[in-house]
């Protein structure tokens, strides 16, 4: 039977391979651009350390600088998968590690990461003392940080949410655990893991002039990069470069969402779970279309068919003996995991671990912070009530434009579907490149950074208040709005009785990330380098930058300490206590 | 029925969930129960009697808690080879061929290469799906879904078949016959296929396919009784004979889920009141006012009515308590009282419910615990009311079987109905309404 079989596709299989179409030839393009950046990052990477590289502000430079960040980017955000993927099965796999995981995790993604970049530079540092390397990796771990945590928990919940019976069918077809993790659990946590990952991807750009041009004490941490020109940039006052610096900045950030987001948003819709909601998937992607037209592919995979059959082939003698041997070579460790008394031990030894990192870490923390004095304390806690002041009232204003423009975006789905992708891109873009600006532009009109800095810090957070309240508004059920107009409601009342409990929830969500995305931008937002002049202004952020600039380690501690502190306490008591009561009250239940 | 060699055996099983507001259940205590090769074995009782949690313990997708599960006289390590499973919602992996998904459990018995798209194929065309290989399920009606969950299953050749509630999640007609086409798969050879165990909801459906029916009963789940069903297949439903054989069934399980009045507990025992709904109660009693007499069987009125003889029996459980209906047999006939009720508007109907319920011995416990309260404040004005988790805290202690938060929003649900009791969500309050 699959004689003639054959020979139907024989002759008809090299037909559509004959060619190669336009689409080819801009994979091959793409592909050569992705290995030729590649190799010049790694050539960075092992070029020789250097105090204060020389930005180069010639518009030319600035191509190679724009694709050694997004490199940067790129490579934090592979790092922050491999985390997530493994954080994310451990805590889903086991009761015990996901007890103490998850609230690690819930603290990770709530502290200002800013202030470890210090103790992460001087680290790697010294562990690479010739080289670029450590300052490099310390850079894209500082992306890292930014990018990990909502990953990690994006994969945890696919997790957590795969329907028991499919979990049981694959268990009875024999699934190791390595074949589930392939074709049951990445498939199913895939649509999140991309959706989350475009997230991670803006993120991760918020602190990128931080980052690339990053300076302790008298000292001059600078890595080639978009962000590091923005910053000579600005030290220079030249504003040609400023605009060019942003101009390249977009122009990345709308090339990767249309090239690498949206053709993986609509190509991951086939691993869809629930099949209710697909009818309305409208989400189209040119690349995606453009290179579904691709011949090369194909190609590729007949080339590796072969190849592997080949290999095969070759292997073939030396088969029997490996079948052999596999049982006890892969048997061997299984056993010994799965005795009761090693499992127990190698338990024990963990725990034992942790227990002994977080007491060194704890220790550490504890005698930077016994040098503190009460005149610094004291200072800390003033400056910590002023940026409390400061990250409420930024929440407050963002609120005050995002919350009605959320609504009017979320009700119209033409208009959500029209802004979507520009809003997207709008919010991919690090504000903390457009505060020197800002500032500038505030000064001509008298406004002081005390007052500005809230201004700032509502760049850092307003985009979350406006995407969750678009998304909650979009999603209020089509026959609510129906009766609403049935009814005759009047636009107050729809208002009050429809839109806003509806949007309320996803609201609170909202503050919860933009208050956590203040508390970062005041880092950078109270204090300034711009012109060529410092600005600063009282706050918890001030001192941070401030005590990094002096090298000031024991104060950076505690800034960072306490910020951590009050931020993970504030989300405990008022925005979690806010979220229950916001769901009972104005979710939709069931 | 020859050698009768025992293929699967639990001893003595009992099986616990924690429940996540921390309270234990049990869903199987002590129950031992054998299958016998080339046997079908069917699990019938009402939901929440562990049936699927046992056929889970076959399969060995869980350990029991206490007690063994053994497979051919040995202890079961892990998950049972020679079993395969169909699942009620499919369990179907929607980023995988029908084909893909046939092939699932086939690499792990060591079928590769062409021997792997051979049974494939194979199991493909047992079920009728030819044509679908590389269709994906969303494509799939429910039906044909369900036939790509066979075809799994039969794509191993597995020796014992377990089902849990195949056809649940089908229409009538596509169930019917996908259920002929089992029997015909068990009783073919060539499928390999020697033994099934299906737990299933309807009572036509273990008559038509089993050759044994194990009654199972809940809180805890326990085995009550077995019937044997020697009836020769093919079965045609509309045969004297298997009629006869429902209505044995019938009759069991009514004795299952309906005890007779004097093996009802005395009046002061606590009794927890069924999780049915006022109008459920109250479109029973109008439909009994349409029948003559006022009365009919429990399953003839399940199949009127469209709901499955679990609900039914739980909503004539519920009339019963409120003494608007008895129950001599598996007969369910309107009593005066409830004749009273019908009759009555809304309000009259809502004073009715007000005073059954004051008698009824769970609700009197929860208006006399609101009573007490209103003596402590009694310079107060008066308005008692107890919070939430109070209550929820009784109600765990006296049923530790019955999920207490569904148990308390019945009581509330009732208790509004008949206002006697009002509820404060917000501030998660009980109180007490009139006097």
């Amino acid at each position: 039977m699959t004689k003639p079989l054959r020979f139907l596709l024989a002759s008809f299989q090299p037909a559509p391979l004959r060619r190669l179409g336009l689409p080819d030839v801009a994979i091959l393009c793409l592909m050569g651009g992705v290995i030729a950046t590649v190799v010049a990052f790694l050539r960075e990477f092992e070029a020789p350390l250097r105090q204060a590289v020389q930005i180069d502000l010639r518009p030319t430079a600035l191509v190679r600088y724009t694709l050694y960040s997004l490199t940067r980017g790129v490579l934090a955000l592979l790092v922050s998968y491999g985390f997530a993927l493994v954080f994310g099965w451990t805590a889903a796999r086991s009761r015990a590690a996901e007890r103490l995981l998850l609230p690690l995790l819930d603290i990770l993604q709530s502290i200002p990461v800013l202030g470890f970049l210090p103790g992460f530079v001087l680290g790697l540092m010294a562990l690479f003392p010739t080289r670029n390397v450590g300052l490099e990796l310390a850079a894209i771990l500082m992306i890292f940080t930014a990018q990990a945590w909502n990953l990690a928990l994006s994969f945890y919940n696919s997790l957590k949410s795969i329907p028991e019976p499919l979990r049981d069918a694959c268990r009875i077809a024999g699934w190791g655990p390595a074949r589930t993790f392939r074709q049951c659990e990445l498939p199913a946590a895939a649509q999140g893991l991309v959706w989350n990952g475009m997230l991670s991807m803006a993120g991760g750009w918020f602190f990128l002039m931080v980052n690339e041009a990053f300076r302790l004490g008298d000292r001059d941490y600078r890595l080639p990069g978009v962000g590091s020109y923005m910053s000579v940039a600005l030290d220079q006052g030249n504003v040609s470069a400023m605009v060019l610096a942003i101009v390249a900045m977009t122009v990345m950030i709308v090339c990767v969402d249309q090239l690498l987001w949206r053709p993986l948003v609509v190509w991951v819709e086939k691993f869809r779970l629930d099949e209710t909601t697909g009818g309305d998937s409208a989400a189209s992607s040119w690349v995606l279309d453009f290179l579904r037209r691709a011949r090369l592919p194909r190609r590729v995979a007949v080339f590796r068919r072969r190849a592997y059959r080949t290999a095969r082939r070759a292997t073939r003698s030396l088969e029997g003996p490996l079948r052999a041997a596999t049982p006890v070579i892969l048997r061997g460790p299984r056993v010994a995991f799965e005795h009761p008394v090693a499992r127990r031990l190698a338990r024990a030894l963990l725990v034992a671990a942790i227990a002994a990192g977080a007491a060194a870490g704890l220790w550490q923390i504890g005698r930077l912070l016994g040098q503190l004095g009460w005149a610094e304390w004291r200072q800390l806690v003033s400056s910590a009530a002023l940026t409390f002041f400061r990250v409420m009232g930024a929440v407050l204003l963002a609120t005050a434009w995002a919350l009605p423009a959320g609504v009017v975006i979320g009700r119209s789905p033409r208009l959500a579907r029209a802004l979507q992708p520009v809003i997207q891109v709008v919010a991919s873009f690090p504000a903390p490149m457009l505060f020197p600006v800002v500032v500038l532009l505030f000064e001509r009109i008298g406004v002081g950074l005390g007052l500005g800095a809230v201004a700032l810090m509502v760049l850092a957070g307003q985009w979350y208040v406006l995407f969750n309240v678009i998304s909650a508004v979009a999603a209020i059920p089509e026959q609510l709005k129906d009766a609403a107009t049935v009814f005759r409601l009047p636009t107050v009342a729809r208002w009050r009785t429809l839109y806003l409990p509806a949007a309320f929830p996803a609201l609170v969500t909202g503050w919860v990330t933009a208050a956590g995305g203040a508390w970062n931008g005041s880092i950078v937002a109270e204090y300034i380098e711009a012109g060529g002049g410092l600005r600063e202004t009282k706050g918890l952020g001030s001192l941070i930058s401030e005590a990094t600039a002096h090298a000031n380690f024991p104060l950076l501690a505690g800034g960072i300490a306490l910020m951590s502190l009050v931020v993970v306490g504030w989300n405990r008591v008022v925005w979690r206590s806010l979220m229950v009561w916001a769901q009972t009250r104005f979710g939709y239940g069931t | 029925m020859t050698a009768d060699t025992l293929l699967l055996e639990a001893r003595h099983v009992t099986q616990r969930f924690r429940l996540p507001n921390g309270q234990v259940l049990e869903a199987l205590r002590d129950v031992s129960l054998a299958v016998r090769e080339h046997e079908v074995v069917a699990l019938v009782g009402p939901s929440g009697c562990g049936k699927s949690t046992l056929l889970r313990l076959f399969a060995g997708l869980a350990r029991p808690a206490d007690g063994t599960v053994l497979y051919r006289g040995h202890t079961l390590d892990g998950v049972l080879g020679a079993a395969a499973m169909v699942f009620q919602s499919f369990a179907l992996l929607p980023w995988l061929t029908v084909a893909q998904n046939v092939a699932m459990g086939l690499e792990a018995r060591g079928v590769h290469g062409p021997a792997q798209r051979d049974a494939v194929a194979r199991a493909i065309n047992l079920v009728g799906l030819d044509g679908f290989e590389q269709a994906y399920p969303k494509e799939l009606s429910g039906g044909m879904k369900q036939r790509v969950g066979f075809a799994r299953a039969l794509a191993v050749a597995p020796e014992i078949l377990l089902m849990d509630e195949p056809f649940g999640a089908l229409d009538p007609l596509t169930a019917e016959n996908l259920r002929s086409q089992v029997v015909d798969l068990w009783r073919d050879p060539a499928t390999g296929v020697n033994t099934l165990v299906v737990v299933t909801h309807s009572v036509e459906e273990a008559v038509f396919l089993a050759g044994r029916i194990v009654v199972f009963g809940s809180n805890p789940g326990h085995v009550r009784e077995e019937l044997k069903n020697s009836l020769p297949y093919p079965r045609r439903e509309r045969s004297p004979e298997f009629e006869t054989m429902v209505d044995r069934l019938h009759a069991i399980l009514t004795a299952t889920l309906l005890p007779e009045p004097e093996a009802l507990p005395a009046p002061q025992r606590l009794v927890p009141f069924p999780r049915v709904h006022v109008a459920e109660v109250a479109g029973l009693l109008d439909h009994l006012a349409t029948r003559p007499d006022g009365r009919g069987p429990v399953f003839e009125l399940a199949e009127d009515l469209g709901v499955d003889y679990d609900r039914m029996t739980a909503v004539v459980r519920g009339a019963e308590q409120l003494g608007w209906v008895a129950t001599p047999g598996e007969m369910v006939q309107l009593t005066p009282a409830g004749r009273d009720v019908l009759a009555g508007d809304d309000a009259a109907r809502k004073a009715a419910t007000r005073a059954r319920l004051k008698h009824h011995p769970l609700f009197a416990r929860v208006i006399t615990m609101l009573q007490e309260e209103t003596e402590e404040i009694e310079e107060g004005a008066g308005k008692a009311d107890v919070a939430d988790e109070e209550l929820l805290a009784d109600l765990t202690i006296y049923f530790p079987f019955i999920p207490a938060d569904s148990l308390f929003a019945t009581i509330i649900e009732w208790g509004r109905y008949a206002e006697l009791l009002d509820h404060d969500a917000a501030a998660g309050r009980l109180r007490l309404l009139g006097g």
